[in-house]
Formats: structure tokens, C-alpha cells, sequence
């Protein structure tokens, strides 16, 4: 029983921060852009969560310049493929490479040192007495309530129930005709692409902040790109992908545990789990079902920049 | 009035050049301002850097170390982006290919003369099979590549690293963090320089040959351009997909297989050294050719180069990578911009 919850505890926390980063991603490739840059995004939040709690320690300070760090980072990202067109693909690598190079030389005189001021527990009433699934879903940080409930009831409404979420979508599938109606497709992209930053940045706060109290070199580990194939496997939706990000922490402590209670298997051959079960969950579903392959879609003209008045 | 811009479908070579090198002076401009204001003399260091790469025979010999696996990286991501296929994963492949024949050239008694082609064809054989599962996936399932080949670096870094560390380590010397050395290596051409750097020149420059010439390379170019027109000209396209990324897994697999035996000498965690990715890079700046793909990871390796020297002179490594990722950044930039021309009515 013990096991159990613990492993359940681990993964709701663990998948927070996938939660975080997938979301975002979501709503940036809604609007038609490939934004590779999320791991790097991820590495700044993380960073400037822990430098910012240590010059005040409040943990929604460090959070919001988390975000807005992000946000900055994604508006790099809109500027160069959105605004310039450059190659998405491109522009994301290098985001990337930008934010895990800066946030190690940012972080170089808090790294090792523990994190000032973190998230603690909040205790939901009564909830949190159920045996085995209350201590590991409500008796948790209050990031981990925004990341699983909040935010993607708000990204699902936001997409799918508003028309400026419309908008966003008709950007992603068809940018051509969102143009005709009179949407600007730049300015809804740039818009998509600085939210997902914002979540990447939050992502990273989640991390220091909630999950690992302290800042090293290259902690962020491929999270970043893990949100990224997420995405895909969630078929683009904001509360599968969150669904799928809990799915994803369970893989990763179930390794985590195995290490733990000293299974005979190499802790690095465990660590294969969360990227080989990610592999699984993409392709197995498509196996199963020819139909799913169409309801799962990538909006159409994902990664593709629009220019007016091309094909 | 101002004369109205117009954006070029194919934009000339000078001009792309011209943009580039103007997005290389502006990094360094930027890079120099930062280096200024941070206490350190620019031109000092830009001294150090010409001398310590282009300037001397051993950084010469260390920018054709460095672009040997960037050729190779390079080229099996050019080969899919031609056909609009992704291999994200040459990073997994080249250490897939680095182990195989790391296997061969420690465990398995063959004589000498056979020794280094058995290598090289465990490295083809086992980069392809680490992009087996995702190719399938892709041709017949739809399931996208830039994923699959993706996660499967973190999965044969992960297990490479455990291969040195544990079963494989070396303990004859109790270098504990790799395999011992292997018996027999890639000879030297040109200093440090081994035969290696020629073998991937002669692949890029076949590459581009085969495929500009054969039907495979036709076909494969149609399947990239315009599926629908390919399927109506009766080309069955999912296989063909399908060997495009295992021809790719190949190419990054020797890339693992001839750094591991001309540079590195074992089998060690990380020995795949970003190569990878950089191979995207390197594939998205040579843009249509294949013979392009050489100039690409001349700079690649000379950016590579650039960063040790910066390391040398106490600009740590991820500073490099910051500036990787601008230069990058700026050269994306560059190339769409270079496509707008005003034109005079």
C-alpha cells in the first residue's frame, strides 16, 4: 500500500512539470508552430525560478519570473519563425541550445545550493483520507491542482469554446482563409508561440520550486523534448496531454522505484522506461485503430510559415 | 514610393551567401560587445581563435576530426529532409554504430584485414536497426519520425553509458568510465587526421551522386516533393520511406563506427558529442546538395573548434552552446531574409 502511494505521489509530481511544458505546446502548435525550443525554455525557468527565490524568498515570485522569462524566450522564438519566417525548425534548435547554455551560466553561483523558498503540500480536507490515491492527489503542491486542473480546463475552453480560440486553431489549419476573414496570422501565432513559452518557463519553476529543490548543469534531463512527443501522443488536445504527462510520470517512477528497492536491473537500463514507453504510446494506439490516425491529426499546416498571397 | 518587396521561390547562391556571412559577423559583433563589456579583450581572443584553427596544422587537423562526423551526421539527416522525413535521431544511431563496432573490435578475434570492414558494416547495420522501429512506423502507420527517433537518443546514450560504466568497463587500466582501448584503429592519413575524414568525404559526395542519378533517388525525390502525384504515378511510397531512414540509420551509424575507431579509440559514455544534432544543422545549412554538406560542417567544426579554444581561455562550455544556438538563430534569419529582393517597376 505504502509502495503504491508513494509511486502515485511521485508521479503526479514528476508529471507536473511535463504537464506544464506539453500544454503550452499545445497551444503553440494549435496555431501552426513547430516550437522546438521548449527544453531550453524549460532549463531558463528552472534557473530563474532558483535566482529569483534567492534574492526574495516567495515561491509565486520565483514562478512568475519563471514565466515571464519564458515568455521573453518565446518571443524570441515568435520574432525569428513567426514574425522573420525563418525556418521553425531551425529557430527551435537554436532556442534551445540558447536557453540550456544560458541557463548553466546564469545559474552558476546557485548551482548546488538549495533552493530558498519552495512549494509546500496543502492538505485538501477530508480528500486527502482516502487511502492510497489522497495522499498522492490532494495532499500536494498547489502547482501540481493549476497544472492538472486549472490550466487545461482553461486551455479547453479557451481552444475549443471561444472564438478567439477559434481563431488560434484556424492559424494551425488553414491560415490562408484566417487571413481572408481578417485574423492577423502573425499576430495569433506570436501570441500561441509566447503562451507556450510562458508554460515552458512555469515548467521550469515546477521543477526547482516544487520537485527538485536545488539548481544543477542539465537537470532538466530531455523533459523538454519529452513534452514534445507528448503532444503528439495526446493528438494535440490540452486535457489528454496532461492525462498523458501523468501517464509518463507513472513510467518514470515506476524506474524511479525500481532503483529505490534495489531491483536486479541497471539503474540506466531503468531510466530507458520513460522514452521507450513514450515510443509505445505513440505508436501502439495507431496500431489498434486506422480511425484514431484521423481524429489524432497534427493541424495541417503545422510548421508551416505563412506567407500571403503564396500557395 | 518605395519599390515593393518580393520574395524569391529560389533564392541565388551569392545572396544566401552574403546573408550568412553578414548573420556570422553580427554573432561575432555580438559576442565581441558582450565579451567587451565583460572584462575581456576581444580581439585578443579572435587572435587566439584564428591561430588555434584555421591559423596552424593542428587546428587544421582538428577541423578535419571534427567534420568528419558532422559529415556523416549531416548527411543522413540531408538524405531525409529531401524526402520530408525528420531523422531527429542521427545522435541514437551514431552511438548504436559506435557500440556495434566497438563489440566487433574488442570481443571478436578476426584478422587484421578484415577487422576494420566488419566494423564498418556492424556500424551501418546496427545504425540502422536503431531507426528500424521508427522507420516502420513512419512508412506504414503515419507515426511521426521527429519523435520516435528522437526519444531513442536518450534510450542508447542511457545504455551506452551503462555499457562503460559496467559490463564493458575497462579494467585493465581502471579507467572505469570506458571500454579499453581497441586493437586496431582507423590508420592515419594526414597527422592526427585518419582515413576516416576521406571515407566520409567519398559517402557525400557518392550520396548526392546516387541519388541525383539512380531511380531510387527519382522516385524518393517525388515521394518528398508531392506524395499524392507519386502515389498517382503508381510509386508505392511507404517502402520507400522506409529505406530512405534506414539508409539515413546507416549513415550515422558508420559516423559512430569511425569516430570510435579513428578518434576516440573506445567506447565511452557521450562519444556521440552533440554530432547528432549538430547533423541537423549542419543538413539544414546545405540546404538542396549534397556537396553542400561539405563547406556545412567545415563551419560546423569550425564553430566546434571555436568553442574549445573559448574553453581554453576560461568560457565555459555552455557559453559555447549559447552561442551555438545565436549563431544558428541568426543564420535561419539570414536565409529567409537574403529571399526578398525590392524590385523597381
Amino acid at each position: 500500500m505504502e509502495l503504491l502511494t508513494g509511486l502515485l505521489s511521485h508521479a503526479v509530481l514528476s508529471g507536473s512539470i511535463l504537464a506544464f511544458a506539453a500544454l503550452g505546446e499545445v497551444i503553440a502548435e494549435r496555431s501552426g508552430v513547430t516550437d522546438l525550443g521548449v527544453e531550453g525554455l524549460v532549463s531558463i525557468g528552472a534557473v530563474v525560478a532558483v535566482i529569483t527565490v534567492a534574492v526574495s524568498p516567495h515561491p509565486w515570485g520565483g514562478f512568475l519570473a519563471a514565466g515571464i522569462a519564458g515568455g521573453v524566450g518565446g518571443g524570441v522564438m515568435a520574432l525569428t519563425a513567426v514574425v522573420l519566417r525563418a525556418n521553425q525548425l531551425l529557430c527551435g534548435v537554436a532556442l534551445t541550445f540558447l536557453g540550456v547554455g544560458l541557463s548553466a551560466v546564469l545559474g552558476r553561483d546557485v548551482a548546488g545550493a538549495p533552493v530558498a523558498a519552495t512549494f509546500a503540500p496543502v492538505r485538501i480536507p477530508l480528500l486527502a483520507d482516502i487511502p492510497v490515491i489522497g495522499p498522492a492527489f490532494f495532499a500536494q503542491n498547489v502547482l501540481v491542482y493549476l497544472a492538472y486542473l486549472v490550466l487545461p480546463v482553461a486551455a479547453h475552453l479557451w481552444l475549443f469554446r471561444t472564438r478567439a480560440g477559434l481563431a488560434l486553431r484556424a492559424a494551425g489549419e488553414y491560415p490562408a482563409a484566417a487571413d481572408a476573414v481578417g485574423l492577423s496570422v502573425m499576430r495569433l501565432r506570436s501570441l500561441a508561440v509566447i503562451t507556450g513559452g510562458i508554460m515552458a518557463g512555469f515548467a521550469g519553476a515546477d521543477l526547482t520550486l516544487a520537485v527538485v529543490p536545488v539548481w544543477s548543469d542539465g537537470m532538466v534531463a530531455g523533459r523538454g523534448w519529452i513534452a514534445l512527443a507528448l503532444v503528439i501522443f495526446a493528438g494535440y488536445r490540452p486535457i489528454p496531454v496532461v492525462l498523458c504527462a501523468l501517464l509518463f510520470g507513472l513510467v518514470t517512477s515506476i524506474g524511479f522505484m525500481g532503483q529505490a528497492r534495489g531491483w536486479p536491473v541497471a539503474p540506466a537500463v531503468l531510466n530507458t522506461l520513460p522514452y521507450l514507453g513514450t515510443i509505445g504510446c505513440v505508436i501502439v494506439p495507431l496500431l489498434l485503430s486506422r480511425r484514431l490516425r484521423r481524429t489524432m491529426a497534427a493541424p495541417a499546416s503545422l510548421g508551416t510559415p505563412y506567407h500571403r498571397g503564396g500557395r | 514610393m518605395s519599390a515593393p518587396l518580393v520574395r524569391l521561390a529560389v533564392v541565388p547562391p551569392r545572396r544566401l551567401a552574403v546573408a550568412r556571412i553578414l548573420a556570422v559577423l553580427a554573432t561575432l559583433a555580438t559576442v565581441g560587445i558582450v565579451l567587451a563589456l565583460s572584462g575581456r579583450d576581444p580581439l585578443l581572443l579572435g587572435r587566439l581563435i584564428l591561430r588555434s584553427t584555421v591559423g596552424s596544422r593542428f587546428g587544421l587537423e582538428d577541423l578535419a576530426l571534427f567534420m568528419t562526423p558532422l559529415l556523416l551526421t549531416g548527411a543522413s539527416v540531408w538524405n531525409g529532409v529531401r524526402v520530408n522525413l525528420w531523422n531527429i535521431g542521427a545522435e541514437g544511431q551514431f552511438y548504436a554504430g559506435a557500440t556495434a563496432a566497438s563489440a566487433i573490435g574488442l570481443f571478436v578475434p578476426l584478422p587484421g584485414a578484415l577487422m576494420l570492414p566488419v566494423m564498418a558494416l556492424a556500424g551501418v547495420l546496427a545504425g540502422a536497426a536503431w531507426i528500424a522501429l521508427p522507420a516502420v512506423a513512419r512508412a506504414w502507420l503515419s507515426v511521426s519520425e521527429i519523435i520516435t527517433t528522437l526519444l531513442l537518443n536518450f534510450v542508447a546514450s542511457l545504455l551506452v553509458y551503462y555499457l562503460a560504466t559496467g559490463p564493458w568497463a575497462d579494467h585493465v587500466t581502471n579507467a572505469l568510465a570506458s571500454t579499453e582501448r581497441l586493437r586496431i584503429l582507423i590508420p592515419a592519413v594526414w597527422g592526427a587526421v585518419h582515413w576516416g575524414f576521406v571515407v566520409a568525404l567519398v559517402v557525400v559526395v557518392v550520396l548526392g551522386v546516387v541519388l541525383a542519378r539512380s531511380r531510387f533517388g527519382y522516385e524518393t525525390a517525388i515521394c518528398g516533393a508531392n506524395p499524392d502525384a507519386a502515389r498517382y504515378a503508381g510509386i508505392a511510397a511507404a517502402p520507400l520511406l522506409c529505406t530512405v531512414m534506414l539508409v539515413s540509420g546507416g549513415l550515422a551509424g558508420l559516423a559512430g563506427m569511425i569516430e570510435v575507431a579513428g578518434t576516440v579509440h573506445r567506447l565511452q559514455g557521450g562519444i556521440a558529442n552533440n554530432y547528432g544534432y549538430l547533423g541537423i544543422v549542419v543538413a539544414l545549412l546545405a540546404r538542396g546538395s549534397a556537396v553542400a554538406l561539405i563547406p556545412a560542417a567545415a563551419l560546423m567544426a569550425l564553430i566546434l573548434d571555436t568553442g574549445i579554444v573559448l574553453q581554453t581561455a576560461q568560457i565555459s562550455a555552455s557559453a559555447v552552446l549559447a552561442i551555438t544556438g545565436g549563431l544558428m538563430a541568426a543564420i535561419a534569419v539570414a536565409d529567409e531574409l537574403a529571399a526578398y529582393v525590392r524590385v523597381k517597376l
